[in-house]
């Protein structure tokens, strides 16, 4: 914070711990941004990385299986039956939407077979009515 | 606070006060970064034209009728919230194409659950894209659109147009990853030897949203880390800075959604590892999806620093399209910077909007 000008021999009793590491930290940021970068960039610490994630879902396996034993044990459902009913709800969505698409295909056709045959009936009425005053021209 | 000079020894109240407003500012830090959970966020209003599943398809609402003839459906990716195109108004990509008179639609993939843990990338494509085609041409009243695809989502559709190119009048890829020979770090962690995919998606029925964040975070790791509350810091100091404006994107950024297992061992595997899609080898239902059957007008959107999707994996994909027209445009920033920020509002949604018209 800053000093009041009527007050220039006031000096801060707690300099803001922040303010001191963020300068050290804005003066370092690049350096240690492109030392680390470096770093991840190798294959080793792909590697490594990798095999972190293995350990941590052996771990998360582990736990899992124990705890869909204990529901089981107990007669509760488990996260997996709860999610195979969100499948199943899922499967009966998808054959609804295929019935839509099958309906919506046949209403389709449907409706062009119907603008064809009323185009043409719409023909064959003109060429109808076209011979009836012909002959009644004919016949007067 | 300060101390006068003249008192040897502060008395402990004076001491804690000190303290405590030396520091007020981290503690505006604090505030801002708890209040951005809850910071609007995809503020513009819309109607739900269809559902599947957790995905929807969103018409933005306009005020007046489009005077443009051709929709647009922007499709999203798998790992993110869909907001970030319609971050908050003034910052809002489909705030800018409903105002240069486009009919906009989004879809939305929603956020699945354990049960969309065998949801892949194939189903996405011939199961839902096609639904949210028609859909979206059925209520607009037109035979064609325009789709634009980011990210995840621009492999998606690009995959789309390939199989089904005839409801496709235009085709826009915004920072879409499609050629992963050479795909920058992401490509190292997740290759072979070194991502253990299929375990992972074993133990994990949908991978947590946190998983690609803290990937995407490690590519440039201490800006995205530490520095982004460094900035926040400085910032504050700066009346003029829109703490709102940062809060939504906080939100944004910190807001992942998980992946379904299925559709990230596909993306690891058949796109990353085989890169199935640029080979032409990538089969949907049975189909080559070769991107030489697209010959709409396309526009691939590139960042040159974008580390997510780098360089490598977006710069081929014009030689790919079977179009006779295409273009590039390349802007400089980052993968997100396509989306938000004052230099996408300013430059480049008006250059997406004007390529738009032209093709209209």
């Amino acid at each position: 914070m800053s000093n009041p000008p009527e007050q220039p021999t006031r000096l801060s009793l707690a300099p803001d711990p922040f303010e001191f590491w963020r300068q050290i930290y804005e003066a370092n940021e690049r350096a240690w941004n492109a030392s680390l970068e470096r770093a991840m960039g190798t294959p080793a610490f792909a590697e490594a990385q990798g095999k972190l994630l293995e350990t941590i879902l052996s771990a998360q396996k582990t736990a899992r299986d124990s705890m869909r034993t204990y529901l089981e044990t107990i007669n509760v459902p488990t996260r997996e039956d709860i999610a195979r009913l969100g499948e199943m709800i899922a499967a009966l969505e998808e054959k609804i939407d295929q019935l839509d698409d099958r309906l919506e295909a046949r209403l389709e056709r449907f409706e062009a077979a119907l603008d064809r045959a009323v185009a043409r009936a719409g023909v064959e009425a003109r060429a109808s009515g076209d011979g009836r005053a012909r002959s009644r021209a004919k016949a007067g | 606070m300060a101390t006068d000079l003249r008192s040897p020894l502060p008395s402990p109240w004076a001491a804690a006060d000190s303290v405590w407003t030396a520091n007020e500012r981290s503690l505006d830090v604090a505030r801002a970064v708890l209040g951005a959970r809850d910071a609007p966020v995809g503020t513009t209003p819309k109607e739900v034209v269809w559902r599947k599943n957790k995905a929807c398809l969103y018409r933005y609402l306009r005020a007046t009728p489009a005077t443009q003839q051709t929709p647009v459906l922007l499709v999203l990716p798998l790992i993110n919230r869909a907001y970030i195109l319609d971050l908050r108004p003034g910052a809002s990509f489909v705030q800018s194409l409903l105002g240069r008179g486009f009919d906009v639609f989004l879809l939305d993939w929603g956020i699945p659950g354990d049960e969309d843990r065998n949801l892949d990338i194939e189903t996405l494509v011939t199961r839902y894209l096609p639904r949210a085609v028609r859909k979206a041409r059925q209520a607009a009243g037109v035979a064609e659109l325009t789709m634009l695809g980011y990210c995840i989502g621009g492999a998606l559709v690009a995959c789309y147009t390939a199989l089904y190119p005839d409801a496709i009048k235009n085709l826009v890829l915004f920072t879409a990853p499609i050629t992963f020979a050479e795909s920058g770090k992401f490509g190292s962690w997740t290759a072979k030897n070194a991502f253990p995919i299929d375990e992972l998606v074993e133990v994990f029925p949908t991978v947590p949203g946190s998983m690609p964040d803290l990937g995407s975070k490690m590519l440039n790791p201490l800006p995205s880390t530490v520095g982004t509350y460094v900035r926040l810091w400085d910032k504050l100091g700066d009346e003029s800075f829109d703490v709102a404006g940062w809060q939504a994107m906080y939100r944004w950024v910190n807001e992942g959604v998980p992946f379904p297992g299925a559709a990230f061992r596909q993306w690891i595997k058949e796109f990353y590892r085989e890169d199935k899609l640029a080979r032409g080898t990538l089969e949907f239902d049975g189909r080559r999806v070769l991107l030489g059957n697209i010959r709409c007008p396309v526009l691939n959107v590139a960042a040159s620093a974008d580390a997510i999707a780098p360089r490598s994996t977006t710069g081929s994909t014009l030689s790919l399209v079977g179009s006779a027209d295409k273009q590039e445009l390349l802007v400089k920033g980052g993968h997100v910077g396509i989306v938000v920020g004052r230099a996408a509002s300013n430059d480049l949604w008006p250059k997406v909007a004007d390529w738009l018209e032209r093709h209209d």
